[in-house]
């Protein structure tokens, strides 16, 4: 591949000295044609290099005529091996465990614009909730289900395919966290899919996902992350992939009103239309909406307030109903990078630790919630 | 054929036991499958089959079920959504718990379409923070937390309409004044009728049933305007109205787009219910809290009655 630029590379440079000299504009403005296409698509672009944990995840599953017997040894070593049966923990079925081999980490302390990790949850549906001034809003419900850091790689070694584009030797100064959700049975998995979780201590998880972490920020692989890692009030920023709806024409995809149904319209009752002007701007201008695909992308929603948590079933209720996929979909939640809405205050820091605080109640509102459990709204006579 | 085909798809058990019997006379099931179970309830099964073979099942396990049926006319709104895609049993779960914690702070009796309301909210603007408002309820809908009504009334010659959220912590208090139903599920007609039958007198005296009598329906037929409409009422298999006098095209233009056969497709009707078993677990989760609060208001109101003649006297 490396070769191969470099061909392009000297191949551009006999062009422009051939180009200096030619007598015939024609031929050296086809040729240019020609190879400016290649010079371009070779800029200077790194090579792709997948993160190393971008490994093969599913198993090819073949009859490996096991018996019963056999069955239930390999069950039992799992079982050893982790430390936990199988569970159900907020109606999702995993695995109840306690890692944490590695010796602890020393907790870094908290400051203005320091990144700590997020969490991955499953949007489970919206319903309305009351305002305590009896205002409606519609809230998305995301629930966390068995988190667990699998791996910290601090700045030094973590070495990710995009660089700053504005200065790319800049000193990198986050560290990557990956954090796992949903333990399953390692048989589903590769060999090497199960080797990334090798070091924590924790079963191999369905969902593995990063974030970019200062390293005051981290957490002792095999630490398990809560729905209250997030305090009631403070500003989350939720990313998802959107529902995917394949290639869409204009009225679907960009919201045109498309033509008439009757009076005498033929064949143009969702088509775009005129997509531009003649005279100098006789081409389609970059950025015309136009049919294309639509859905299956990473999209993320900023500033949602958390409104309410559940600590018992995991579940935190943010504000808003535009989470971007559908429900029973992943996301991801970090700390909003919005700078009006960031935290001022400490949040749990790097993540909340039962063990070390006084137990939360089940249910934590928001100070402008309306709970179920009070009682009906009522207005004061003299406001 | 279409039997076989019906047995591979994924029915539930009872409906799939209710296919086979009525295999041999599929007119039987013709009859009985009729719409009004079809929007009332969300149960794959006409009412009566289903509860007669229910009756079957209890007698050949030996035990009685403890849940009543008629729940999911009661409670309509604690079966979830039936789109699968946005179902999630921790959410419907939560929304129950919320759905019951805001019950035990408010009674929300059992009312039916048809029903005469006088629903209290707490308003801002109100000048003494609340407005009572009295009206026929037209339209009852939605699930879980989303749940709503609509209830009508005409005021100095103006048709009025309400829209209330059921759970809303802004209710303060629903009454029914009178409890009966009507011969549609849904009385959105009511806005093209003349106005008496959706007027109402604002101090109207709450009318009581005798304790265990079956809720009456009320056969009234309902005279409408002349057009313009609304709707295209004539296009909609109304029993609640009488005679709409239109010229003879308008009937013909309804019976050419009418569309008899929708409602014997099962797998619709599978697809937007809730199946039975899964509603007597939801019911099973709420039923005894439900009807723990019932029970508190019977006494309630037996107290009341008790107390108003004496103040009278």
């Amino acid at each position: 591949m490396a070769g191969c630029f470099k061909m392009a590379g000297m191949r551009w440079s006999v062009v422009r000295s051939f180009q200096t000299f030619c007598i015939s504009p024609n031929i050296s403005e086809s040729l240019c044609c020609l190879f400016q296409q290649v010079r371009l698509k070779h800029q200077n672009y790194p090579r792709l290099r997948n993160p190393i944990w971008f490994v093969k995840k599913e198993r090819t599953k073949y009859e490996e005529h096991l018996t019963q017997q056999n069955k239930s040894f390999i069950r039992d070593v799992v079982h050893d091996k982790y430390g936990g049966p199988p569970a159900i923990i907020g109606g999702v079925s995993t695995y109840q465990q306690s890692p944490l081999k590695i010796q602890p980490m020393d907790r870094g302390s908290w400051f203005l614009g320091c990144r700590r990790s997020g969490l991955i949850a499953r949007n489970i549906g919206i319903y309305p909730m009351w305002l305590k001034d009896g205002t409606r809003v519609l809230t998305t419900l995301l629930q966390v289900v068995d988190n667990h850091v699998i791996r910290y790689i601090p700045p030094e070694e973590f070495n990710p395919p995009r660089t700053s584009v504005r200065n790319p030797k800049s000193k990198r100064r986050l560290g990557c966290l990956l954090v796992g959700a949903e333990s399953a049975d390692p048989q589903n998995f590769t060999k090497e899919y199960c080797g990334l979780f090798k070091d924590s201590g924790v079963m191999p998880t369905k969902i593995l996902g990063r974030f970019l972490i200062s390293p005051e920020a981290v957490m002792q692989p095999g630490t398990p992350l809560y729905a209250s890692h997030f305090k009631v009030g403070d500003y989350v920023d939720v990313r998802g992939k959107t529902i995917y709806r394949g290639f869409q024409g204009v009225v679907t995809r960009w919201g045109f009103k498309g033509g008439p149904a009757s009076h005498g319209v033929t064949k143009t009752h969702r088509r775009p239309g005129n997509i531009g002007s003649g005279g100098e701007k006789a081409r389609v201008w970059p950025g015309q909406k136009m049919p294309g695909h639509m859905g299956n992308r990473y999209r993320i929603l900023n500033g949602l307030q958390v409104l309410r948590v559940n600590t018992k079933y995991n579940v935190i209720w943010v504000k808003g109903q535009g989470i971007p996929g559908g429900t029973n979909s992943i996301v991801y939640i970090y700390d909003t990078f919005l700078p009006l809405r960031k935290p001022k205050e400490a949040p749990h820091f790097p993540t909340y630790y039962p063990e070390d605080e006084e137990p939360l109640p089940d249910e934590i509102y928001s100070e402008n919630l309306h709970p179920f459990t009070a009682p009906t709204i009522k207005y004061e006579e003299n406001v | 054929m279409i039997f076989n085909q019906l047995k591979k798809m994924a029915l539930p058990n009872a409906a799939r036991k209710l296919l086979l019997g009525v295999k041999s006379s599929f007119s039987l099931f013709q009859t009985t499958a009729n719409a009004e179970y079809r929007y009332l309830s969300s149960v794959s099964n006409p009412k009566g089959l289903l509860s007669l073979e229910k009756e079957e099942e209890n007698k050949v396990a030996g035990h009685k079920n403890v849940v009543p049926l008629e729940c999911r006319f009661v409670y309509p709104e604690f079966l979830p959504d039936p789109r699968l895609d946005h179902r999630n049993s921790l959410r419907e779960k939560l929304e129950r718990m919320d759905m019951m914690n805001r019950r035990n702070h408010i009674d929300i009796p059992e009312f039916y379409v048809g029903s005469v309301l006088a629903v209290s909210s707490s308003n801002p603007h109100a000048p003494e923070k609340v407005t009572r408002f009295v009206g026929i309820c037209i339209q009852r809908g939605g699930c879980g937390l989303r749940a709503f009504f609509i209830i009508r009334n005409v005021v100095d010659h103006q048709g009025v309409e309400m829209f209330y959220e059921m759970y809303s912590p802004v209710i303060q208090k629903i009454e029914v004044l009178r409890l009966e139903k009507r011969l549609d599920n849904e009385l959105l007609y009511l806005r093209d009728a003349l106005p008496e039958y959706s007027t109402f007198p604002l101090d109207m005296e709450p009318e009581y049933l005798p304790e265990g009598s079956a809720i009456p329906v009320n056969p009234i037929k309902v005279k409408l305007k002349p057009r313009p409409w609304l709707e295209r009422w004539e296009r909609q298999e109304l029993k609640g109205v009488q005679d709409l006098g239109l010229p003879k095209r308008f009937y013909e233009r309804a019976a050419a787009v009418a569309k008899p056969w929708e409602k014997y497709d099962l797998m619709a009707e599978y697809r937007e219910s809730i199946p039975a078993e899964e509603q007597e677990e939801i019911f099973a989760e709420v039923y005894s809290q439900l009807h723990q609060l019932e029970v508190t208001r019977k006494i309630m109101k037996r107290k009341r009655t008790f107390v108003k003649p004496k103040k009278m006297g």
